[in-house]
């Protein structure tokens, strides 16, 4: 039964890659095969080759001094933050949110049995991030320390520790946030902003890594021994990657009557949370003057609702609304000291500041990306606005439109800022302006686009189509690789053609894409919305 | 109203609706059974605009519905089989976006929604998210949104399913009414008895063919409507 389970959920995450919702059909084998390479490729080459630089950095150096412990306690502690960062929703509405809970919960299987399939589910999720950083710093140690029985059996033994820990962590997190959750009125902003002083922690953490790995790698022996000294667990759990058996038998039992404990909570709240209708009372109709709308206007405002409704939505794809005119501030505190120097830095490739301003810009508006998965969100309510006398332009018009406004304003802002701080032509600082703008337009709809070639319509977590769709990947890694072109071809070749050119080239560019992509949209796109 | 012309429908290899023909007339209540999966729901909702269909013609009022599908779904208000709604807006929300899109003056839908909410004690919920909502009164705030901006083709899909006794009645009564002003009803059911009380034309379809349609009186002469279904199913 369990086994059952944990496939249908499986299935659900992986779905697009076996199924094409286009055709209503499964993929040939090949398909399936190269979709999977994508993803191996994404999480081994890109997520741990970064990984596998960090580990290559630390390892030598600690290991030399004796302090592999001090690595490994660095390393797992990143991976739990990884594994766990994210997955405290992902636990909240995976675990109590499903569409299907009511149907499971009517089947004979035992609630314990549908915990745990959601319970591995969630670990498989958090464990495969978790082990983009393990594995690889396991076996940089394994290459540069030597790989005895003990050393690998206590760094398998660590890999397991810590990923159950990253469970427990997301599962402790959730738990609390659907307690949270049950008795808040706005629990979507509230949730909202629990995450983003996650993210904020995060980025936090992120940016002051590089010092603080100088710093500790520096002073070492120092840090080594305050750990040693005044937390001695910390040492100990270091001390498993090195082959320690003792720590690690140590920490296998204390990780298990943890994990047991969570799992008795989780087992016996689980009904009360997953079936609970809120704590707050109920508000009582009263009659209220109407506006009335266009019905782009109705169509704009329900995709806002939708957007604003959902935590996860607004956590996955709209974390640029916040970040970028924050970057726009940044920017006029720091803009001119950055600017010179990365003008200093590239002195032979004049113009390369606002260039590389450009693309980061372009790099921040791929946090937004909530046209993406909007027709797959749709789901089975698709019959309401096929069904309704609007043409399937307009309802796509306003997936794009909601966006091109959330990221376009803010992107204003943030141009207008990096357009003021640096030191340029009058038409560099308008094209600084205008390039992020038209890029802007373009990627939303460019989300709308991919969103409606790979559609998933039928799913019973939304987190299927916000976060774990074919569409939501390459509209993201899509946008990275962008910029990474953007940035690279003027680096290496266009810099001769100097930036004001650049920048209005790509400018018109994406101009022109963007009004190919509207009219796509507004003609075939409309066809094939109307036959989802 | 509605004039189903030699429709076909076929999904893959299977044909789902083959050469289908039907038309209702305004003033009719027109009811359609059949067993499950012969073909009732891929006909309403390619008559309504969600499917697109292989071969024949649809007109709504004399429009080709896929020449003019925006003309002739303003015209039209559909109540599908299962109630999935918008979960993230509230009942009064949901009505009101129906209203923009209708494009129902402010003073109008306000008027209806209390005429129709308070008919279904719906009333006090409006402001709940529809995500709280029972199935039944999912149902309920369908068949108001339906009929919000007055049009004269309703089609409905297993509307009884889900709602209490005294819904029930009360929608019998409004297609009735709406009928009587000059409207049509084109729905489907499984439930005979009220086929046979509330129609005034009926078409069963077997395997995706019309086997039989015509007024109650020529379908079923002296005999139930239950008695002449499953006769005809049965051959």
């Amino acid at each position: 039964m369990l086994g059952v389970l944990v496939k249908k959920q499986l299935a659900e995450v992986f779905k697009s890659y076996f199924y094409d919702a286009k055709k209503n059909r499964m993929r040939s084998k090949w398909a399936i095969a190269a979709w999977f390479l994508f993803f191996f490729v994404i999480m081994v080459g890109f997520l741990g080759g970064i990984f596998t630089a960090l580990s290559l950095q630390l390892c030598g150096g600690l290991t030399a001094i004796g302090m592999g412990w001090l690595y490994f306690l660095l390393m797992s502690g990143i991976a739990i933050l990884l594994g766990a960062f994210g997955s405290v929703f992902n636990t909240y509405s995976g675990l109590y949110l499903s569409k299907d809970n009511e149907l499971l919960l009517s089947l004979p299987i035992p609630v314990r049995t549908i915990v745990a399939a959601r319970l591995i589910n969630v670990y498989l999720m958090g464990a495969m991030y978790a082990a983009t950083v393990l594995l690889p710093a396991l076996i940089v140690y394994w290459a540069v320390a030597g790989a005895t029985a003990a050393r690998v059996i206590c760094g398998l033994a660590l890999l397991l520790i810590a990923t159950v820990m990253v469970l427990l962590l997301s599962c402790l997190l959730g738990w609390v946030v659907a307690r949270i959750s049950l008795k808040l009125k706005n629990r979507s902003f509230i949730t909202v902003l629990i995450s983003l002083l996650f993210v904020g922690g995060y980025y936090f953490f992120y940016f002051k890594a590089n010092s603080f790995i100088t710093t500790m790698l520096l002073n070492a022996d120092v840090y080594g021994e305050k750990i040693r000294g005044s937390a001695f667990g910390l040492y100990l759990f270091g001390r498993i990657g090195e082959g320690d058996w003792l720590a690690a038998a140590l920490f296998t039992v204390v990780t298990a009557l943890l994990a047991a404990l969570v799992w008795h909570i989780l087992q016996r709240s689980f009904l009360s949370v997953a079936t609970a209708g809120g704590s707050t009372s109920k508000p009582r109709y009263t009659e209220k003057a109407v506006k009335e709308k266009t019905a782009f206007g109705a169509l704009l405002a329900k995709e806002f609702g939708r957007f604003t409704a959902s935590p996860n939505y607004m956590l996955n794809c709209g974390l640029g609304v916040l970040l970028i005119p924050a970057c726009g501030v940044l920017l006029l505190l720091k803009g001119r000291s950055v600017t010179g120097m990365i003008g200093e830095v590239f002195a032979s490739r004049p113009g390369c500041a606002a260039v590389l301003l450009a693309a980061m810009l372009f790099l921040l508006l791929s946090m937004n990306d909530m046209a993406a998965p909007s027709v797959s969100l749709e789901g089975k309510s698709l019959w309401i606005p096929q069904s309704m006398p609007v043409e399937p332009k307009t309802v796509l018009r306003a997936k794009t439109a909601v966006q091109v406004i959330l990221s376009g304003l803010p992107m204003l802002f943030a141009s207008v800022c990096a357009a003021l701080v640096i030191d340029a032509s009058l038409s560099v600082r308008m094209l600084l302006v205008a390039a992020p703008l038209a890029y802007a337009v373009f990627s939303a709809l460019f989300g709308t686009f991919i969103g409606l070639r790979m559609p998933v319509l039928s799913w019973t977590n939304e987190l299927a189509p916000i976060k774990q769709s074919a569409a939501v990947a390459i509209a993201l890694f899509g946008s990275w690789a962008f910029c990474t072109v953007f940035a690279g071809l003027y680096l290496f070749i266009a810099y001769r053609i100097g930036a004001a050119l650049y920048l209005l080239s790509w400018t018109l560019l994406l101009a022109a894409a963007a009004l190919l992509l509207l009219r796509w949209l507004d003609t075939k796109g409309s066809a094939a919305f109307a036959a989802l | 109203m509605l004039c189903i012309e030699h429709l076909t429908k076929r999904y893959g290899e299977k044909t789902a609706v083959d050469d289908l023909s039907l038309h209702i007339l305004p003033g009719e209540i027109f009811g359609f059974i059949g067993h499950n999966g012969a073909g009732k729901s891929t006909t309403i909702k390619s008559a309504v605009g969600i499917l697109q269909f292989d071969a024949g013609r649809i007109t709504i009022n004399g429009r080709s519905l896929l020449d003019e599908p925006v003309a002739c779904k303003r015209d039209l208000a559909f109540i599908p089989d299962n109630p999935d709604l918008y979960d993230f807006m509230s009942g009064i929300q949901y009505l009101n976006f129906v209203a923009d899109i209708f494009a129902i003056p402010a003073a109008v839908r306000l008027e209806r929604i209390r005429r129709y909410a308070a008919l279904f004690e719906l009333t006090d919920d409006l402001v709940q998210p529809i995500s709280a909502y029972s199935h039944g009164m999912k149902q309920k705030l369908e068949i108001l949104a339906a009929w919000l901006h007055d049009p004269k083709l309703i089609v409905m899909d297993e509307p009884f399913v889900g709602l209490d006794p005294k819904a029930s009645h009360l929608l019998k009564e409004m297609m009735r009414e709406h009928c009587d002003k000059g409207g049509a009803i084109f729905f489907s059911t499984h439930v005979l008895e009220v086929a046979e009380k509330l129609c005034d034309k009926i078409a069963i379809i077997k395997r995706g063919r019309l086997i039989r349609t015509g007024t109650m009186e020529e379908v079923k002469g002296d005999d139930s409507l239950e008695e002449v279904f499953l006769e005809l199913e049965a051959e």
